[in-house]
């Protein structure tokens, strides 16, 4: 882990220290300039931005490493700086309080650029080592005439507002070695670890996730529901957008969904986000799981960026993203699906996800995850081809491989895919599908082979055992192709009535 | 104070709308901050104020967050509302925000959601903001644009440009955009023709700010690309001033801003 511990001020370098609260401030400090743009014309100076380097950082540190409300400023001052110019510039919080931890480092950070923005005539921009930061001549003219200043206004808010920090001070620089030495030193390794605490963090983890109704213009009762190793299904949003945006407005589209009870481990089920799914929907959605496929699955707005689809032939799923225009072998194409899944429905056999769903490690765990994934677009197995584990990178077909399902069986055969034998799911260890019924059966069965078209095979509920616990399935239908052959070995099947038809020739 | 103008074209595209709202901008920022918002895709904007073409817009600002949000590290909000910052180009007098391209493939309402409330804090800073829009008014649909305090329809006499004027002032009902609304008459060449307008306006509720001929010097300027700011005296001119005061005592309600 990164360390925590104040920075060493450097010696032969100006330096100004400032202790104790100050609240006569030269200029108005409210919420009302935010927004506000400093231009070019009306700038004193310009801090950080695209021309010189720059940082922000919120550090936890134990109470007694931090002199409360003390401010060292280390480089020259507002007043000694040339009007018009660039400057380096980096400002460090150093933070105690009994709830502070790590995790809040990057939450407290946040915040730095709205308390920024809330002082009349600083402009702040971006974040992290982007920040951008003008300092209008309003403002100097105001009397406005040092950095400290602006530092005491952002503590006393930081206080004021997050009344968790108990303690906080600060270290502002313009000294461009120091800023230099500090980012690369300091502020880098801390980041490099917050990213990949991101990439760590799951579902356990966490108390709650968010909810996310921005959808709901199109799909009345569509919710979404993210959490860490499920973002939303239109890719934009993640458990850490959430909640940034609950945070700043908890009756907005992005709202707090207790976790409460679970209640499948492996499917990802919840209390709390059943009852939530249940009041926010209208009763629509009773269950939701959040990382299953077959069963409850989440409901799907239309935004979703690449569609699931299970393909009974072949006992597998098969993914289609937005951009590719050819039909999947199921003989559908990625808008067809996408019309018959979208509107905040649950409609088991579809599914939509985000693209970075593919990188999460419980991808839809209960139904087998990539071990259960049979075919995908070339471009789309490309963009994700790093989270496939290795041994399935050369299991699943794309359009080059198979265009059908014939096509596919044909390929998941001859690679032995794990749905030919039976798919043993990695999450429990538990063998959920029993592969195709053809290659587990002895030789000396009663065969009975029969040939039937394509409008059949809709009329028809296929027997395969995960269908018995589903309440509606749509059979996807090849909307051209061959004729296909259906080979029943030694299975028990109970119809009411089968229509045959003769295939009308021609027939678009 | 602070005012949201918009205006909106209808029928014949040409020498109208774009050259009304650019006469507007530089009348308007004499009085204040102002910031340009180029909402049409198909206008020219930038070209009829002399900035020449701008190079980037925020429709790029979106594809490019569109594709690259999974890679953001940090506040989403934060990084956009940046890039929304480097787009906005400070001329001289005023700010100009190009809108430029519209959507592509997939789904913006997280994106839309962001900017809604990025524009709605940055535009407050404003005196007038003046947005130069199509027919569909889209960025008000979208909410992008969240306010409107009068929206000024151009047009001709010709019976589709007065259908689609209609049209405007039933989309702003439909969108619930509360704000006064003005017809202004455009390639007026007779009395006859004025007087159409006037009734129009009558009939459908526009206040009608008056009638701009068909200027064969504003021609040659548009062809030469020269700047309006070097628009010679002409009755265009004179008629556009006419429709200025009108405008000042309607909209503004004849005050300094």
């Amino acid at each position: 882990m990164a360390e925590r511990r104040k920075l060493e001020i450097p010696e032969g370098v100006k330096v100004k220290v400032s202790q104790g609260e100050e609240y006569d401030f030269p200029v108005d400090v409210s919420p009302m300039h935010e927004g506000e743009r400093i231009r070019k014309g009306d700038m004193y100076v310009e801090l950080a931005g695209p021309k010189q380097p720059g940082f922000e950082l919120v550090m936890a540190l134990p109470a007694e490493d931090v002199e409360d409300m003390k401010v060292t400023l280390v480089g020259k001052d507002l007043d000694e700086l040339e009007e018009g110019k660039a400057y380096p510039f980096a400002m460090i919080y150093y933070v105690a309080g009994e709830k502070i931890d790590n995790d809040l480092e990057p939450i407290i950070e946040r915040r730095n650029h709205d308390f920024q923005n809330y002082i009349e005539g600083v402009m702040h921009l971006n974040q992290r080592y982007d920040i951008w930061i003008r300092v209008g001549k309003n403002a100097v003219e105001k009397g406005l005439k040092s950095l400290i200043t602006v530092a005491k206004a952002v503590m006393l808010l930081f206080k004021n507002e997050m009344p968790f920090i108990e303690k906080v001070e600060a270290v502002y620089a313009t000294d461009r070695e120091f800023v230099e030495k500090m980012l690369k030193d300091v502020a880098i390794p801390i980041f490099e670890e917050r990213d990949a605490r991101v990439e760590a963090l799951h579902d356990e983890d966490v108390e709650e996730f968010y909810s996310c109704t921005l959808c709901q213009s199109f799909a009345p009762s569509d919710v979404c529901i993210i959490s860490p190793d499920r973002p939303s299904l239109c890719g934009a949003i993640t458990w850490f957008d959430g909640r940034a945006a609950a945070r700043v407005d908890p009756e907005g589209p992005n709202k707090p969904v207790p976790k409460g009870e679970l209640i499948d481990s492996v499917g990802g089920e919840y209390s709390g986000v059943n009852e939530f799914a249940k009041t926010e929907s209208g009763g629509v959605t009773e269950r939701i799981k959040l990382h299953s496929f077959l069963e409850c699955p989440h409901p799907s707005c239309g935004c979703f960026e690449v569609i699931g689809f299970y393909m009974p032939e072949v006992d597998g799923i098969g993914w289609i993203h937005r951009g590719y225009p050819e039909p999947a072998p199921n003989g559908l194409t990625f808008s067809t699906m996408a019309g018959q899944t979208g509107g905040g429905k649950q409609v088991v056999g579809f599914l939509g996800i985000g693209m970075s769903y593919f990188r999460s490690k419980k991808f839809i765990q209960a139904d087998g995850g990539w071990y259960r994934v049979v075919w995908m677009p070339k471009e789309l197995k490309q963009k994700v081809l790093k989270y496939i584990p290795e041994d399935m990178r050369d299991k699943i077909a794309t359009e080059e491989d198979a265009k059908s399902i014939e096509e596919l069986r044909e390929f998941l055969k001859n690679v032995d895919h794990p749905v030919v034998k039976g798919v043993v799911r990695p999450v429990d260890g538990k063998k959920i599908t029993e592969g195709w019924v053809e290659e587990r059966e002895e030789v000396e069965e009663r065969e009975e082979v029969r040939e039937i078209t394509q409008e059949e095979v809709q009329q028809t509920q296929m027997p395969f055992p995960e269908f018995q616990q589903l309440q509606q399935f749509q059979v996807p239908y090849m909307q051209s192709g061959p004729k296909i052959k259906l080979v029943i070995k030694n299975a028990n099947i109970t119809i009411d009535k089968i229509i045959v038809k003769r295939k009308e020739e021609n027939k678009k | 104070m602070r005012w949201i103008v918009v205006v909106a074209v209808t029928g014949k595209g040409g020498t109208g709308k774009t050259v009304f709202a650019a006469m507007l901008i530089m009348y308007l920022h004499k009085k204040g901050s102002l910031l340009a918002v180029d909402a049409d895709p198909d206008s020219n904007l930038p070209e009829t104020l002399g900035v020449g073409k701008v190079e980037k817009t925020l429709g790029d600002i979106k594809e490019l967050f569109q594709h690259t949000r999974d890679e953001i590290k940090g506040d989403k909000e934060v990084w956009f509302e940046a890039k929304v910052f480097e787009v906005i180009n400070e001329l001289d007098n005023f700010d100009l925000l190009v809108m430029g391209r519209p959507e592509g493939e997939g789904c913006y309402c997280y994106t839309n959601n962001l900017l809604r409330g990025i524009l709605r804090k940055f535009m407050r800073h404003y005196d007038f903001v003046v947005v130069d829009c199509e027919a569909g008014l889209e960025h008000f649909s979208r909410k992008t644009i969240d306010r409107a305090d009068c929206i000024i329809v151009v047009s001709d006499t010709s019976k589709k440009g007065l259908k689609t004027a209609k049209r405007i002032s039933e989309l702003m009902d439909e969108l619930g955009i509360r704000a006064k609304k003005a017809l202004v008459g455009n390639k007026i060449t007779d009395k006859r023709a004025r007087d159409i307008m006037m009734e129009f306006a009558l009939r459908t509720g526009f206040e009608f700010l008056g009638a701009l001929p068909y200027d064969e010097k504003l021609v040659e300027c548009e062809m030469l690309g020269v700047s309006l700011k070097d628009l010679p005296e002409c009755e265009f001119k004179r008629e556009f001033n006419k429709v200025l005061k009108r405008f000042e005592q309607w909209c503004l309600g004849g005050s300094n801003a």
